[in-house]
């Protein structure tokens, strides 16, 4: 632990302090007050006594008392240590000097000194001590400070920037395919203010499944970004999420046509309204000569993850087995899924990691997943607008040509990687990809879900309806069986059928009015 | 005739190539990286003291210094290193001379504060006793210090309160500085104004911090700052002061009590194993006060960037005379605390930026080390500059023969006892 200089007493001294005044004395004490009245030694012993008992310095306590009467202090409230009331500091030594005359006079018991002509020929003007803790009454901080602070915190940052940032600084062209959906106001919102924080232009082509609707653009319209475009596309997004997959990637490839017939300078990045940014990450992107991999993290569904199943089955192996409680919170370590190149110890690349996904206790997803990620997303690779320009010639050859991988003879969806005619020569990121700087959140709310339109109510909510039919399946959640009720709760033969099994008819009313009352455990 | 006048010429010439160099520096440094530090003494930070003095250092046995090193090498990396750095600095330094008699300032190699406990603290009990040893010892063996009654002489005494020899304020007070030491210059860590452990002409030094420790942790410039004040140590010392209060004077557990939850203030007690990379990411960095107002802090702010925030009352900065503190650092008083936040965000942002300008200067870092091997510029390079800037000396200190004015047999009792 840091310590401050000097703070290495050996406590063995300092102990013997707590005991009053007869241990400040030290063997180099040659000043002692020679006519000590018999009084006053009485007087010193019962402090002595007195502060072994209660334990704390009863003499400085005494003086306090005494000073607090002449030093009216301002409004700061005062504390000490843990077991004091409030204390005031003991005020200047030069006036000390004239009380200390006044007092031994008055009542020298009440003083602790023993060598007074030393203490008068010191020039201390801060004092040597007890002093207050000032505390102020109101600790919170006052937000126009704080903003103050954020103002101040945000200038010399960019004071650092312009200092040591980074020199190259290539506009951003940032693909972005989009639809209205209720989650897309959360998604949306947070890339928004990513490209608008980007310390280079950014160029935002943002393309939209089902046509430009005003909703989108209500949210874009928020964005600070050097040029917005705002495209259509005309097929409304699917339900299925292999088909979203395809048709977003025909929606991008859309996008890069756009570049590719204005002829945009810059780097282009497939910045996924599901993806968190960091700001690394554009200037990272800068590196790029022509293409581009980086590391993307998976959120959303990590190893870790238990299911609703597993976990209850653990609270019954709690209760019914004995030994077994560190089940339900045994440390599962976190394996972020990682998805990106992945290089030799030359920073060579070998190969990519791909994401798979853990299996479920249902089968239920994994039919669908993993047809869906057995190959590198979009976001993992970062070009150089160069690369999907007319003018071939320019480009190096292992770059295919646009109508060679864009728009693939058999109908399948394109794949940013078929690009690439020689997978060695990307251009590996962030720190050859252990540098996770884009992180995929994997959470949507359901296809069918309803949102009012810019997530604004006029009206209060009267009927909620539940969402219905959407291609997803749901989970069924099985309610786990409660543990058996303690004897004396139910009366008669309703105890043994348990709780949640309704009996209708059988007994008769009585027992059927006390299975009806479900056991809420 | 001829020589002065080609004299004269030839000093003209130089003269007009050092304007002319001057000029010049003064527009390549339009850059803004850093500024240029100019304290009350003027633009004398990166002055070169070799030629301007010369210290002649006394042989000692090596009872009063290679003995302690022998016996706890523990004395080479702690704060208080620098009178062993200082020692081994001036015996292969230019500025050394073999003839005493051309010396300006005299050195005795006495380390006082290599005396550790077991757990590495130096117990300050014996130092008067050696101090005083060493001085019979060269008052007896060379003629230089009866000439002066050490009023040419210096000492490095980097004790907590410097020659009071105690680590206790209120115990160094009522000992005052060494009385044999009345007359010679001293190069302490110490410096607070008004203050008996504090005496008139001297060297106030930062403590020594080991550079490579942390000259390996620096990250890229590039990255932001983000935390407005850091500040990692005691605020409370339990095992000193069980009552609370006298740490610090309260200085410490106010900051804690205030800004305990200040979202601003990453504050705690908690050392951890990137507290300088922490720092370099941190705009301001607290340095309070403890038992005594000096701490490393200080220096690893000013390497790291960080502004130093100092909360220590009348306190004297290191070579306060040739670094411009009021504008490099922020002072606050210690009644002030409670309002530390306010004061701290309502330093305008150019302020801010010219204090960081400041920080950067190359010079100014150097200045705070004791580099090992040594470096222009350095610590050890300001001492001397230090020592340079107090020459000539006044001809009063140089006694008539058989003139006496130190007293010996002033000081407590304990002190008189031979070592």
């Amino acid at each position: 632990m840091k310590k401050a200089a000097g703070s290495h007493r050996p406590t063995r001294m300092r102990s013997k302090n707590r005991s009053g005044f007869s241990s400040d004395q030290t063997s180099d004490t040659a000043f002692r007050s020679t006519s000590i009245s018999f009084f006053r030694i009485f007087i010193q012993c019962m402090f002595c006594i007195g502060t072994l008992i209660v334990g704390f310095r009863f003499t400085r306590e005494a003086h306090f008392l005494r000073a607090s009467f002449h030093h009216p202090e301002d409004s700061f409230s005062r504390r000490t240590g843990a077991r004091m009331g409030s204390l005031v500091s003991i005020g200047n030594r030069s006036d000390l000097d004239l009380r200390i005359q006044e007092e031994i006079a008055n009542d020298p018991e009440a003083f602790r000194l023993e060598n007074s002509e030393t203490i008068i020929r010191s020039r201390v003007r801060v004092d040597v001590g007890r002093h207050a803790i000032l505390i102020r009454p109101w600790p919170h901080p006052d937000p126009f400070e704080v903003i103050q602070a954020h103002h101040l915190i945000a200038r010399v940052q960019m004071e650092q920037w312009q200092l040591y940032g980074s020199k190259e600084s290539k506009p951003i062209i940032a693909i972005t395919t989009t639809f209205v959906r209720s989650f897309q106001a959360v998604h949306l919102t947070g890339l928004l203010h990513t490209l608008s924080l980007v310390p280079v232009h950014v160029t935002w082509i943002v393309m939209e499944a089902g046509g430009v609707t005003n909703e989108t653009a209500y949210f874009l319209s928020k964005a600070r970004v050097h040029r917005l475009l705002h495209l259509g596309f005309g097929d409304a997004m699917p339900a299925g999420l292999k088909e979203r997959g395809q048709l977003e990637a025909h929606m991008r490839v859309e996008g890069l046509r756009y570049v590719r017939e204005e002829k945009m300078e810059g780097i282009v990045v497939f910045a996924d309204e599901s993806n968190l940014h960091s700001l690394d990450f554009f200037t990272e992107a800068q590196k790029v000569d022509w293409v581009g991999a980086l590391s993307i993290g998976l959120l959303g569904f990590a190893g870790f993850e238990e299911t609703a199943q597993s976990r209850i089955a653990d609270v019954h192996q709690e209760e019914v087995g004995a030994g077994r409680r560190d089940n339900l919170f045994s440390r599962r370590t976190f394996e972020p899924q990682v998805q990106g190149p992945s290089c030799d110890s030359e920073g060579n690349l070998v190969g990519w990691h791909i994401f798979d996904p853990l299996p479920l206790e249902e089968e239920v997803y994994t039919g669908i997943m993993l047809a869906q990620n057995r190959r590198l997303e979009w976001p993992n690779f970062v070009l150089n607008a160069r690369a999907v320009w007319k003018t071939e010639g320019n480009q190096p050859e292992w770059i295919k040509s646009w109508d060679e991988w864009a728009t693939p003879k058999d109908g399948s969806a394109p794949d940013i990687k078929a690009i690439l005619r020689d997978d060695k020569q990307v251009k590996v990121l962030g720190d050859c990809g252990r540098k996770v700087l884009l992180w995929w959140l994997r959470a949507e709310a359901r296809a069918d879900s309803r949102h009012p339109a810019n997530w604004v109510l006029d009206e209060n909510l009267e009927i909620i309806v539940p969402a219905k039919s959407t291609p997803w399946p749901d989970r069924p959640v099985r309610v786990p069986p409660p543990p058996p009720p303690p004897a004396a709760a139910t009366v008669g033969t309703g105890s043994k059928r348990g709780a949640g099994s309704r009996v209708s008819g059988g007994k008769g009313r009585r027992s059927k009015r006390r299975q009806s009352r479900p056991n809420i455990s | 005739m001829t020589k002065d006048r080609r004299y004269g010429n030839f000093s003209l010439l130089t003269s007009f190539g050092l304007l002319l160099l001057f000029l010049c520096q003064q527009v390549s440094l339009a850059a803004v990286h850093h500024q240029r530090i100019s304290g009350s003494a003027g633009d004398v930070l990166e002055d070169n003291p070799v030629g301007r003095l010369k210290v002649f250092v006394y042989e000692l046995p090596s009872k009063y210094n290679k003995k302690w090193l022998e016996k706890d090498p523990r004395c080479l990396t702690h704060m208080f290193a620098a009178e062993e750095f200082v020692h081994d600095f001036l015996l292969a330094s230019p500025v050394r001379t073999m003839n005493p008699e051309e010396a300006d300032w005299f050195y005795t190699p006495v380390y006082t504060t290599c005396d550790l406990t077991p757990n590495g603290l130096p117990l300050p009990f014996k130092s008067p006793r050696m101090m005083r040893s060493a001085i019979s010892y060269i008052s007896t063996h060379w003629p230089f210090w009866n000439r002066t009654e050490g009023g040419d002489h210096f000492f490095v005494v980097p004790h907590d309160f410097g020659a009071c020899f105690h680590y206790q304020e209120e115990k160094a007070i009522e000992r005052g500085v060494l009385p044999l030491l009345k007359r010679s210059t001293l190069v302490q860590t110490f410096g607070q104004n008004h203050h008996v452990c504090l005496k008139e002409g001297s060297i106030v030094v930062p403590p020594y911090a080991p550079p490579e420790k942390m000259q390996s942790r620096f990250i890229p410039p590039s990255t932001p700052r983000s935390i407005f004040v850091y500040f990692r140590g005691l605020f409370y010392d339990v095992g000193n002061d069980p009552e609370g209060g006298y740490y610090a004077r309260g200085a410490r557990a106010a900051v804690w009590e205030n800004f305990k939850d200040n979202p601003l203030f990453d504050i705690s007690t908690q050392h951890p194993s990137t507290y300088y990379e922490d720092m370099q990411r941190a705009i301001f960095c607290l340095c309070p006060l403890g038992w005594a107002p000096w701490s490393p802090r200080l220096v690893e702010g000013v390497i790291f960037g960080c502004i130093p925030v100092i909360i220590a009352d009348d306190i004297v900065l290191p070579f306060a005379d040739a670094i411009p503190w009021e504008k490099i650092g922020v002072f606050v008083a210690e009644k002030d605390v409670p309002n530390l936040d306010k004061i701290l965000s309502l330093i305008s942002p150019e302020e801010v930026l010219e204090k960081q300008r400041l920080l950067a200067n190359p010079a100014m870092k150097q200045a705070m080390l004791f580099s090992q091997p040594t470096l222009p510029g350095d610590a050890f390079h300001q001492i001397l500059n230090g020592l340079a800037r107090k020459l000539p000396h006044d001809p009063q200190i140089y006694l008539k023969p058989g003139q006496t004015v130190l007293n010996w047999t002033e000081g407590p009792a304990g002190d008189l006892k031979p070592w």
